[in-house]
């Protein structure tokens, strides 16, 4: 069975989710407070734990790990194709191992976002 | 030189001999008229009568003419030499393609490809012949911008893809596909998306979007291609989910 | 037919052949970095439940100034991965009210619109306002 469609489709998610979720997340988190940019620090730990504790932030941060796993890995399948990893089964490998990746990171990402509140 | 010549550097290849192909140069008359395709009949017709090259309606509708001109797929009939002459004008065989002799290139890969995804209309019923099949200009404004392919292949050579994986059935015969897809006389819709509803069907494609840069036609074969993975997985979704509903 | 036909082959460098490719290359790795990123996030999650000093020791590797310019190069190539994403949306899922579908600048510029909206409400409902 061919499982490229519903890959595409999770692709296709996640680039939703990158585009527009990513940019402010990264800029927030990483680089607001290094450059001065931001009047406090989103992501030292005293500031960050506060937000942790709402359910929507775990959601948000499941979310954007999720997709964001499903988009770069389908991506990096095809650059790596087509850079010369090709015939069935090195694709075979990549999908194994690439799709393994965003899975395992999602479930990963949803054990974390619900550790703490549903358990 | 004098302003009124102009270098052609052609890529020359010789079955009989192999090897590799090689540049030659030719210096000719220049006309601010004048576009590469006369050049190339000036330099038959005057210098070298063994350069070998496909051309046929001069007007950009047939597609026979297509080659790299100055590295970028074109029709040598519809590029002017005033738009592509700093320094010499260089012109190759269409990129991505095996080549038979100087600018001919062996495309009967495309034209299986095409065949592949049934480039005309399928009915079950074909009903009266003598009755018209009525088609708003709607039904039509849906499939026109795809019916308006020659076949030139230029998008198939600006394609990286189709460069490195030759068995992907490519912007061309896919925009086709939609074309027939699209037009409400049609009943073959399910199997030409069964068929590009594979590894080398659509799924091969990156979105590289190069293919509508260079179509001369602004057949947009690119966006047919989103749309067809869309059309696909709809498809694919529903024989998952639904088995035992019917397919269109 | 007598002789041989050439067979052609790619070269290497054909993404530097002309603008539009490159542009398309460093898209591809942008959303490449997404995933990098994406296991960051996760690491992140992994450290915040490990406690303060393992959750601060992660992110101040990241802020340290190697990791740092590493990380704005990173986070420029997720920039363009968004932009471009913007501009292919009209052109793979056409918007179409009229008789055309929408250009694709008009639908890249809603989709601007709508990121700098929804980037506001980030701000305000996950990292808790200015």
């Amino acid at each position: 069975m061919l499982l490229e469609p519903i890959f595409w489709s999770l692709f296709s998610l996640g680039g939703f989710i990158t585009a527009f979720l990513f940019p402010v997340t990264l800029f927030l988190l990483f680089f607001a407070a290094p450059f001065h940019l931001w009047p406090t620090d989103p992501a030292a730990y005293s500031t960050f734990v506060g937000h942790w504790k709402e359910p929507l932030v775990r959601l948000f941060f499941f979310v954007l790990i999720g997709g964001s796993l499903f988009h770069g890995t389908h991506r990096l399948k095809f650059m790596l194709m087509d850079a010369g990893f090709k015939g069935r089964s090195a694709e075979a490998f990549l999908d194994i191992i690439l799709n393994g990746v965003a899975i395992f990171g999602s479930l990963g990402a949803l054990f974390y976002a619900v550790r703490g509140w549903l358990f | 030189m004098a302003a009124s010549d102009v270098v052609f550097r052609v890529k020359r290849y010789r079955p009989e001999s192999g090897g590799r192909p090689t540049f030659q140069d030719y210096r000719i008359p220049y006309r601010n008229d004048m576009v590469v395709l006369d050049g190339l009949n000036y330099i038959k017709d005057h210098l070298d009568p063994t350069l070998t090259f496909r051309w046929s309606c001069r007007m950009g509708i047939c597609g026979s003419c297509g080659a790299d001109v100055n590295g970028q797929p074109r029709l040598t009939c519809g590029t002017y030499v005033r738009d592509v002459r700093k320094g010499a004008v260089t012109v190759e065989p269409l990129s991505n393609f095996p080549i038979l002799k100087d600018l001919v290139v062996d495309f009967d890969d495309f034209l299986r490809k095409l065949a592949s995804v049934t480039p005309y209309i399928v009915r079950k019923d074909w009903g009266d012949l003598r009755k018209e099949y009525v088609q708003y200009p709607e039904d039509v404004e849906a499939y026109r911008q795809q019916s308006l392919c020659i076949n030139c292949m230029l998008c198939y050579a600006a394609c990286p893809v189709f460069g490195s994986s030759p068995e992907f059935v490519g912007p061309a015969a896919s925009a086709l596909a939609l074309r027939y897809n699209r037009d409400t006389r049609d009943e073959g819709a399910d199997a030409r998306l069964a068929q590009l509803n594979t590894k080398m069907g659509v799924w091969e494609c990156t979105f590289v979007g190069e293919c509508s840069v260079v179509c001369p036609k602004d057949v947009d074969p690119a966006a047919a291609i989103q749309t067809l993975k869309f059309l696909a997985t709809m498809r694919h979704m529903r024989r998952l989910l639904m088995p035992g509903s019917s397919s269109r | 037919m007598t002789g041989r036909e050439y067979a052609w082959k790619r070269r290497p460098g054909w993404w530097l052949r002309n603008r539009r490719y490159l542009m398309f290359q460093l898209r591809e790795a942008g959303g490449v970095v997404c995933a990098l990123y994406g296991l960051v996030l996760l690491n992140m999650l992994i450290q915040l439940r490990a406690g303060e000093s393992a959750y601060t020791a992660f992110l101040n590797l990241l802020r340290t100034p190697p990791v740092l310019y590493l990380n704005i190069v990173l986070f420029a190539l997720v920039v363009w991965h968004a932009l471009t994403w913007f501009m292919l949306i009209g052109k793979a899922q056409p918007i179409q009210f009229t008789r055309q579908p929408l250009p694709w600048k008009v639908v890249f510029g809603i989709n601007v619109l709508l990121w700098l909206g929804v980037s506001g409400a980030v701000v305000y409902l996950i990292f808790g306002g200015i």
